[in-house]
C-alpha cells in the first residue's frame, strides 16, 4: 500500500467525493481562465491550474473505491497533511536556495544566464524570494501550525479535506507565482509579485486556513489557548489583511494577466512597505515565534522561562510592527511625520523582540549541556540569538541618519538574510528535526552527525553571507557620499560597483554552503522516514530469537 | 473588569481574533489614511502629462523584467544624491504610477531622472550588451527585447483600466492607443503627428531602437527610459521651500 | 480650508494613536499580571511537555 493509498484511505467515501468536486471546480476555473485568456500568457496559468487540480482529481478518482476508514478518527491526531507539508517545505527550500545562489552568482558573473528573458536577474530574483519565503517558510508554517494547534489543544484538526485544501491550494499559489515570474507575469510589488488571479486564489485558501484554525481551537480540550497559537493566529489574520489591501488591483481584462494597482504613487509606496514590513513581522516573525514557543521548550524538555513575558511580547509585536513600515521610505517623498512615526516605533519594537529572544535563551538556562550535545536544540538556540541580533540591527537601520547610509545598499540585503537565514531557516530546521522523528514515530533522526554537519554549514554560510554584505553595504554607502577636497563627488557609481565584486563572490559562496546544508538536511530526513521503526524491527527479530535453542 | 473581559475574550477564539485585529490595524490606518488627503498639500504640477501608450508599454516591460530590483526611481533629499542624480523626487511626480517603482536597492544607479541623459543609441547598445558600453557592469543582457515585437492589440485595454482608476486618459487617447504607440516610434509615418496632438508637443517621437519599420519591446523600453523625470518640470521649480511659509503679517 | 482637513487628519493620527497604545498596553499588563491568571499560565507552561500523543476526551472547564 503506497502513501497516497494510505492518505486517501483515511477519508470516508463522502469526503473523497467532496474532494473530487473541489478538484473539478478548480480545474474548470483553470480551463475557463485559459480559454478567456487564450491570447495572453495567462493561458499558461489556466493550463497549470487545470493540470494541478486535474492531477489530484485523477488520484482521487482511481482510489475512490478504497475501503472506508476503520475506527474512530477522533482518537488520533491528523498528521498526514503535516508530513506532506514538511516534505514540500524542504523541496521548496532546495529550489528557493538554489535560485538564490544562482542570482547571487549572476551579480558576480553576469553572463551566467541563458539567452532569453526568463533567466535574467530581474525575473529570477522573485523566484528566489517567493521560493524561500512562501514556498519554504509558508509550507513550514502551515505544517507546524497544524501540529502545534492539535497538540496544544489536544484536539484533532477540525476537518478532513480542508487541511489538504489549504496545503495543496497554497502550493498551487506558489507555483503560479514562481512560474509567472519566469513568464514575465508580475505586479512588481516586492514580496507580493503574483498577479491578481493568483492573489484571489490565495484569499480563498487563506480564509479556509483561518476557519480551520479557529474551529480547531474551538474544539480544544485545554482551557487556555497556548501562546504559540496566538502567534500562529496573528500570522494568519494579519497576513490576510495585508494581502488583501496590498493587492487591490484592476485587471486589464478577465483574460489578461496584467493588472494595475488601485494605489497610485506615494500611497502605493506606503501601502507596499506597510505590507512589506509586516510580511516580515507576521509571516517571518510571528509564525516562527509560534514555532519557537512550542518546539524549543519541547526539545529542551523545560517549560518556557516566563509565560507572562511571552504574552507581553506578543501584544507588543502585534501592536508595534504595524507602525514601522514607513522606515523603508526615509528621505523620500513620503511625508516627514510618517517617516518619524515609523522610525520611533521601529526603535520601540526592540523591547518586545528582545523579550522574546531573551525568553527563549533563559529557557535554555540550566540546560546548556544539552545545547552543547544536541545540534537540534542548538539550531533553535542559534535562531534565538540571530533573532536578537537582526531585530537590533533592524531598529538601528530604521534610525533616519543610519538609514541615509544603509538604504539602497547591500547592508539591507545582509540584514534581511541575517533574519531569513539565521532566524527563520534555523528555527525551522530545529523544529523539523524535532518534529520528523515524532511524526514518523522514529526514536531519533537517521544521523545525529548529519544534523551536526547541517548546523555548522548553516552557521558558516550565514556568517559569510552576512559579513560580506555588511562590508559591501557600508563601503557602497560611504563611496556614494564621499567628497573630494574640492567638494566634488569622489567616486562614480561604477567605481562603487567595481568595489562590490569580491563581496558578491563571497556572498554566493556563503549561500552555497547554506544550500548544501539544506540538501544534507533533506537526505537526513529522507533516511529517517525510510528507516524501519525500532518497534517493527524488534518484532521481526523475535521469532528468530525464540528459535535459538538452549536459551 | 479587565480580567473578566480578557478571560472572556480568550475563552472564545473569535474574541481573540478581534483583539488581534484591534491591535494590528491601528498603525496602518493612522499612517495610511492621511495619505488620501495628501494631494491637497503636495506640490502642484499642472504641466504634468500622462505616459503615452508606448511609454506605458515600456513601463510594463520595466516591471516585467524586474528592473526595479536593482534600480531605484527615488532621489532622496540628501546632498550627494541630488548632486549625483538631480533634484530630489517629489510625490507629485509619481501620481500616475501604478505601481510606484521607487525601488529598494541600487545595484545599478537611480533612474528617476535618466530621461534625456543618454542618446537612444546608447540605451539600445547598453541594453543589448551592457558590457560593450560599461565594461565593469554586471547588468544582464536584454538583447531579446530588440527581437520581440511589441504587443499593441491590448494597449487600449491598458489605458482604459488606468482611466477607470483615475488617470486622466481621454477616450480619444484610448481609441488611438495602438496607433499612437506605432507613431511615436516611427517619426516619418502618418501616425506620428497624432502623438504630439494628444500628449503634448514636448513628447519625443523617435525611432528609439534605430529601426522605424518595426515596433519592438526595445522601442517601448527606451521610450520609457527617456521620459523618466520628464513628465513635469515641477522638481526644478523652487523645491526646497519650507512646509509652511512664514506669514509676514504676523 | 481643504488644507485644514489634512492637518486635522494628521493631528488626529498623531495623538489618538498614542492614547490607544497606552490604553492597550495597560490592558495587556493587567491581564498578564492578574493574580488569578497565574494558575492557568503555569498549567499552560507545563502542559505542552506532556508526551501523551492523543487528543483529549473531556473539556475540563465546561
Amino acid at each position: 500500500m503506497n502513501v497516497t493509498d494510505r492518505m486517501i484511505g483515511q477519508l470516508t467515501s463522502g469526503e473523497r467525493e467532496a474532494a473530487l468536486v473541489i478538484c473539478g471546480v478548480t480545474a474548470l476555473a483553470g480551463a475557463a481562465l485559459g480559454l478567456v485568456g487564450r491570447h495572453d500568457v495567462v493561458a499558461w496559468h489556466g493550463l497549470l491550474i487545470l493540470l494541478f487540480a486535474g492531477g489530484f482529481g485523477f488520484l482521487l478518482m482511481t482510489r475512490i473505491g478504497l475501503p472506508e476508514p476503520t475506527g474512530d478518527r477522533g482518537t488520533s491526531y491528523y498528521d498526514d497533511p503535516i508530513k506532506a507539508g514538511i516534505t514540500l517545505a524542504m523541496a521548496w527550500a532546495v529550489f528557493g536556495m538554489f535560485m538564490g545562489v544562482w542570482v547571487a552568482a549572476q551579480l558576480a558573473w553576469p553572463d551566467l544566464a541563458f539567452d532569453g528573458g526568463w533567466s535574467t536577474f530581474g525575473r529570477l530574483r522573485p523566484t528566489h524570494t517567493t521560493g524561500v519565503i512562501f514556498g519554504f517558510g509558508g509550507n513550514a508554517l502551515i505544517a507546524t501550525s497544524f501540529h502545534v494547534v492539535q497538540r496544544t489543544s489536544r484536539a484533532r484538526l477540525a476537518g478532513q479535506i480542508s487541511p489538504w485544501f489549504v496545503l495543496l491550494g497554497y502550493n498551487l499559489f506558489c507555483l503560479l507565482a514562481v512560474s509567472g515570474y519566469l513568464l514575465g507575469v508580475t505586479q512588481s510589488k516586492e514580496y507580493a509579485e503574483a498577479e491578481w488571479y493568483a492573489d484571489l486564489w490565495l484569499v480563498i485558501v487563506w480564509v479556509t486556513y483561518f476557519i480551520l484554525y479557529l474551529r480547531t481551537l474551538a474544539r480544544r480540550r485545554e482551557p487556555h489557548i497556548y501562546v504559540a497559537n496566538w502567534y500562529f493566529m496573528a500570522f494568519i489574520v494579519v497576513v490576510a489583511i495585508l494581502h488583501i489591501v496590498n493587492n487591490l488591483a484592476l485587471p486589464v481584462s478577465w483574460g489578461h494577466a496584467k493588472s494595475y494597482t488601485i494605489w497610485p504613487g506615494v500611497q502605493d509606496a506606503m501601502v507596499q512597505w506597510w505590507y512589506g514590513h509586516n510580511a516580515v513581522a507576521f509571516f517571518l516573525t510571528a509564525g516562527f515565534l509560534g514555532m519557537l514557543y512550542y518546539y524549543l521548550p519541547v526539545r529542551a524538555e523545560r517549560p518556557i522561562f516566563s509565560y507572562r513575558l511571552s504574552i507581553l511580547s506578543f501584544w507588543g509585536i502585534t501592536f508595534f510592527y504595524m507602525w514601522a513600515g514607513s522606515h523603508h521610505l526615509h528621505y523620500t517623498a513620503l511625508p516627514h511625520w510618517v517617516q518619524t512615526l515609523g522610525m520611533t516605533f521601529s526603535v520601540m519594537l526592540l523591547v518586545p523582540s528582545w523579550a522574546s529572544a531573551g525568553n527563549a535563551l533563559l529557557t535554555l538556562n540550566g540546560a546548556w549541556h544539552r545545547v552543547r550535545d544536541d545540534a537540534t536544540l542548538r539550531f533553535m538556540m542559534a535562531a534565538a540569538v540571530f533573532y536578537g541580533i537582526s531585530t537590533f540591527e533592524g531598529s538601528f537601520l530604521a534610525i533616519r541618519p543610519v538609514n541615509a547610509l544603509s538604504h539602497y545598499t547591500d547592508w539591507t540585503v545582509g540584514h534581511v538574510h541575517a533574519g531569513a537565514l539565521g532566524w527563520v531557516a534555523l528555527i525551522t530546521f530545529g523544529s523539523f528535526y524535532t518534529l520528523v522523528p515524532r511524526l514518523w514515530k522514529r526514536e531519533r533522526m537517521y544521523s545525529a552527525a548529519l544534523v551536526e554537519v547541517h548546523f555548522w554549514l548553516s552557521i558558516a554560510g550565514t556568517l559569510i553571507y552576512v559579513f560580506a554584505m555588511w562590508n559591501s553595504g557600508i563601503i557602497q554607502g560611504l563611496m556614494w557620499r564621499t567628497y573630494t577636497e574640492d567638494g566634488a563627488l569622489a567616486y562614480s557609481f561604477v567605481d562603487s560597483l567595481v568595489a562590490m565584486y569580491p563581496y558578491y563572490i563571497a556572498r554566493a559562496f556563503g549561500g552555497l554552503l547554506f544550500l548544501i546544508g539544506a540538501i544534507v538536511g533533506c537526505y537526513n530526513m529522507w533516511m529517517t522516514v525510510r528507516a524501519v521503526p525500532e518497534a517493527t524491527r524488534r518484532a521481526a527479530d523475535e521469532p528468530v530469537a525464540a528459535a535459538v535453542p538452549g536459551e | 473588569m479587565p480580567e473578566f473581559f480578557h478571560r472572556k475574550l480568550e475563552r472564545s477564539a473569535i474574541g481573540f481574533v478581534l483583539a488581534i485585529i484591534a491591535a494590528a490595524s491601528v498603525g496602518g490606518i493612522v499612517e495610511i489614511a492621511p495619505l488620501f488627503t495628501i494631494d491637497e498639500t503636495v506640490e502642484e504640477a499642472p504641466d504634468m502629462r500622462v505616459y503615452t501608450p508606448l511609454e506605458l508599454a515600456g513601463r510594463n516591460i520595466y516591471v516585467r523584467e524586474g528592473c526595479y530590483a536593482c534600480h531605484s526611481q527615488m532621489i532622496r533629499t540628501l546632498r550627494d544624491e541630488v548632486e549625483r542624480y538631480g533634484p530630489y523626487s517629489l510625490a507629485v511626480e509619481s501620481q500616475y504610477d501604478r505601481p510606484m517603482l521607487w525601488g529598494s536597492k541600487r545595484t545599478g544607479p537611480d533612474l528617476a531622472r535618466v530621461g534625456g541623459k543618454y542618446s537612444d543609441f546608447w540605451h539600445v547598445a547598453h541594453l543589448v550588451n551592457p558590457r560593450d558600453v560599461v565594461p565593469e557592469s554586471n547588468m544582464p543582457s536584454y538583447a531579446f527585447l530588440a527581437r520581440n515585437r511589441l504587443r499593441t492589440d491590448d494597449l487600449s485595454g491598458h489605458l482604459r483600466a488606468q482611466q477607470a482608476l483615475g488617470v486622466p486618459y481621454t477616450d480619444e487617447m484610448i481609441e488611438n492607443a495602438a496607433r499612437d504607440a506605432y507613431g511615436q516610434a516611427a517619426p516619418d509615418s502618418a501616425a506620428a503627428p497624432g502623438v504630439g496632438e494628444r500628449y503634448g508637443p514636448a513628447t519625443t517621437v523617435s525611432a528609439f531602437d534605430g529601426v522605424a519599420t518595426q515596433l519592438t519591446e526595445m522601442d517601448a523600453l527606451v521610450a520609457y527610459l527617456q521620459v523618466l523625470g520628464r513628465l513635469t518640470d515641477a522638481a526644478y521649480r523652487n523645491t526646497a521651500a519650507p512646509e509652511e511659509a512664514p506669514d509676514p503679517a504676523e | 480650508m481643504i488644507d485644514l482637513d489634512h492637518q486635522a487628519v494628521v493631528a488626529f493620527s498623531k495623538s489618538w494613536g498614542l492614547f490607544y497604545l497606552m490604553g492597550f498596553f495597560l490592558c495587556v499588563v493587567v491581564y498578564a499580571f492578574w493574580p488569578s491568571n497565574r494558575k492557568r499560565f503555569d498549567h499552560a507552561k507545563i502542559s505542552i511537555l506532556d508526551r501523551d500523543d492523543k487528543p483529549g476526551k473531556s473539556r475540563p472547564w465546561k
